[in-house]
């Protein structure tokens, strides 16, 4: 992966190099043309194309978003309701995640998504614990947004 | 008890980093707009703070092994020379010189000596807050 990035920018400052007109649009026509060429030669590499990797961070954010402004709307209708009839709760939540950037991410946005806190990561980094603000029906909802989170994440990570 | 931290050390590591290009920044903002050695140091050593805070006192004098207190004295030296150094030449004490240079990439750039008094002021701020904090953590 770090390989094909060097590659690309090997490949953009020959073509610069190739012209001798040393400008930055030169140096980005040359990024692309490299881009080009190792995703012709994919065949040829052992990992993964950086720019599915890029693609999935895209994908990741995009999904973040959007959980943002749904969990927002969530909370909106519950701080609005005339009665509280909410019942916060905390669950342990077992993460495949092994990394300490992936477990990092994860609680990020697992906090920024509003209803869910994380308020402690166990010692062995296997499981999070999470406080959630309405444990009635939510459960399977919310593990369902945790396993599209997790599997954002897996996707990025996976050489 | 030693709880598991490894999301505040991982966000420590990343963010130690933009605390510190943010503090040279600063550092180098400080001729024309606000900024210069002081902020610039205190902004250093917060960053250094926050990595103490994220590990601990051992791990961070292992990773950075420097001794403060030279670095104090190293910028003191710097700024007296700085001052004093016009004095040679026949200047009154204090005498800042600058010029126009073109450098080979940057292009044409002010080279001012103040910029290495405020490097001096930059390395006191630094090494003095650090030694205030080292010395307070220290007493176990």
């Amino acid at each position: 992966m770090s390989f094909q990035i060097l590659l690309n920018f090997f490949l953009a400052f020959l073509w610069m190099f190739l012209s001798s007109n040393y400008s930055l649009s030169r140096l980005i026509i040359g990024y692309l043309l490299g881009l080009l060429v190792i995703i012709a030669l994919r065949k040829f590499f052992k990992t993964r194309l950086y720019v599915d990797r890029v693609w999935a961070v895209i994908k990741l954010t995009v999904l973040f978003i959007k959980e943002l402004i749904l969990a927002n709307i969530t909370v909106l209708k519950l701080v609005i309701k005339p009665k509280l009839d909410m019942q916060p709760a905390f669950f342990k939540y077992d993460t495949t995640l092994t990394e300490e950037w992936e477990i990092t991410l994860l609680s990020s946005l697992i906090t920024l998504t509003p209803g869910t806190v994380v308020v402690h990561v166990s010692d062995d980094s296997k499981s999070l614990f999470i406080h959630v603000i309405d444990s009635q029906d939510i459960d399977e909802t919310i593990d369902s947004i945790k396993y599209s989170f997790e599997k954002a994440i897996l996707e990025v990570s996976r050489s | 008890m030693k709880t598991n931290d490894v999301i505040l050390q991982f966000t420590a590591k990343i963010v130690f980093f933009i605390i510190f290009f943010y503090a040279v920044h600063i550092f180098f903002a400080g001729h024309y707009t606000p900024g210069g050695g002081f902020v610039g140091g205190l902004v250093t050593s917060s960053a250094i703070v926050l990595l103490i805070i994220a590990f601990d006192l051992k791990t961070v004098k292992s990773i950075l092994p420097i001794n403060y207190l030279y670095l104090v004295a190293v910028g003191l030296l710097l700024a007296l020379g700085t001052a004093a150094f016009s004095m040679f030449v026949g200047e009154p004490f204090f005498t800042h010189f600058f010029d126009y240079f073109n450098l080979p990439i940057l292009g044409k750039t002010s080279l001012h000596t103040a910029a290495l008094f405020d490097l001096g002021v930059y390395l006191v701020v630094v090494g003095v807050t650090m030694t205030i904090i080292q010395t307070i953590g220290d007493d176990e």
